[in-house]
């Protein structure tokens, strides 16, 4: 069978090299090889602590984002709306913190606020009204009347001093051909903005749609008409 | 060495790992296992390759070190069953001299006789003279002294003289 003498190294040698078998690797072995270059590549040993450190952080992040101060806009009217928009969130949550019946507190009212009412609209078959209480927001001592409509909206009446206090003529609305307020919003709230002498008068809710903003401009008629805040020293 | 090139180049020594790892199971089914897991080891591990040593002697240092460790698991757990233990899933892998159902039958007194060899013997065999490595690759993949292979070499080449001659007077 063996055609080499057995007794030479270098005999053994060759014929090791020639007589054996040689095995090629079938082709189905080849490409299952290959898949396995596609595995995901090992990660560095840095790479694991610093994602959980990261995912910790992003958690206590959002967590952190309801507490964390908003960043106050630089425009004043933008910044007051905001303060009314946050105090009527307040009374939306928590309620009146010391609703009042008017007109019997009127004159606390007005001593406490700096904020008289000529004229008080004291409800109708749209709006109820829930309570009166003065206000202290962005430094201006104010008054804050709450109704709340047959849907359930809560609507906030606030007078604030502002002399001067800029209305931003792109968002003016026209009204009855009578008022033209700036229509604003903040924080999914809707917020009528406009000035009587030197007052800054809001309505606030939450009534945000087409057919709320129809409603919502019917309920500013009514507050407007009926209801004349003045600085308390006239 | 980027990884895509590392890659390449370790597809290149598939034949030559296969061949030696048919000569190590005797076995197709076996070998192809041995082979795959010996790329998942170097691909999994290309990091701790040193760019600038030889490639193919890492890779088959990869394979012998696989097929010694399912071996010697397959050594104690064929001891384990004999003692009565129920037995777990099969072992990848098996040196026992007795051929297996699946196993490639020895065509040549030279097949026959290098299968009788110890592991350590046809290893050295195998990869000095069928696969034309280099002493100092030899003993790497062996993690041996260069003056070990060469002695194992005379002594493997010894032994198979002596096998041969025997298949002669038969």
């Amino acid at each position: 069978m063996s055609h080499h003498s057995p007794e030479s190294d270098d005999a053994l040698g060759a014929r090791l090299r020639t007589e054996l078998r040689r095995y090629s690797a079938p082709a189905y072995l080849r490409g299952s090889v290959a898949d396995t270059t596609q595995t995901p590549r090992v990660r560095p040993v840095w790479l694991p602590p610093i994602l959980a450190a990261v995912a910790t952080a992003l958690v206590a992040v959002l967590v952190a984002i309801p507490f964390l101060p908003r960043i106050l806009p630089a425009d004043p009217t933008e910044r007051l709306v905001r303060s009314v928009v946050a105090e009527h969130t307040r009374a939306l949550m928590w309620g009146a913190r010391r609703p009042e019946s008017v007109p019997t507190a009127l004159p606390w009212l007005t001593q406490e606020s700096g904020i008289g009412l000529t004229k008080f609209f004291g409800g109708d078959d749209r709006l109820v009204f829930v309570g009166a209480e003065p206000v202290y927001l962005e430094a201006r001592r104010g008054i804050a009347l709450y109704y709340r409509d047959g849907d359930g909206h809560l609507v906030t009446y606030t007078v604030l001093p502002a002399p001067g206090l800029p209305i931003p003529e792109s968002r003016r609305v026209q009204i009855q051909n009578r008022w033209r307020p700036a229509l604003m919003s903040d924080d999914g709230f809707s917020a009528w903005v406009w000035r009587q002498g030197d007052l800054a008068c809001f309505i606030v809710s939450d009534m945000v749609s087409q057919a709320d903003i129809e409603n919502f401009k019917d309920y500013f008629a009514r507050l407007r008409v009926s209801t004349e805040p003045v600085p308390a020293t006239q | 060495m980027a990884s895509d090139d590392f890659h390449r180049a370790a597809l290149e020594h598939l034949d030559a790992l296969y061949n030696f790892a048919m000569y190590l199971t005797r076995n197709p089914p076996e070998a192809d296992d041995l082979v795959q897991e010996t790329y998942l080891r170097a691909f999994r591990f290309s990091h701790r390759f040193q760019p600038g040593t030889h490639l193919r002697a890492w890779l088959f240092q990869i394979l012998r070190n696989t097929f010694l460790t399912f071996y010697r698991l397959r050594e104690r757990e064929s001891a384990l069953a004999e003692d009565g233990v129920p037995a777990w899933d099969a072992p990848m892998f098996h040196d026992a001299p007795e051929e297996s159902s699946g196993a490639v039958e020895a065509h040549t007194d030279l097949e026959r006789a290098l299968r009788r060899l110890p592991e350590e013997f046809r290893t050295v065999l195998l990869l000095a003279e069928v696969e034309g490595m280099a002493l100092e690759d030899v003993a790497r993949v062996l993690a041996c002294p260069v003056g070990t292979v060469k002695s194992r070499i005379f002594r493997a080449k010894e032994r198979l003289r002596g096998l041969l001659r025997d298949y002669t007077k038969e």
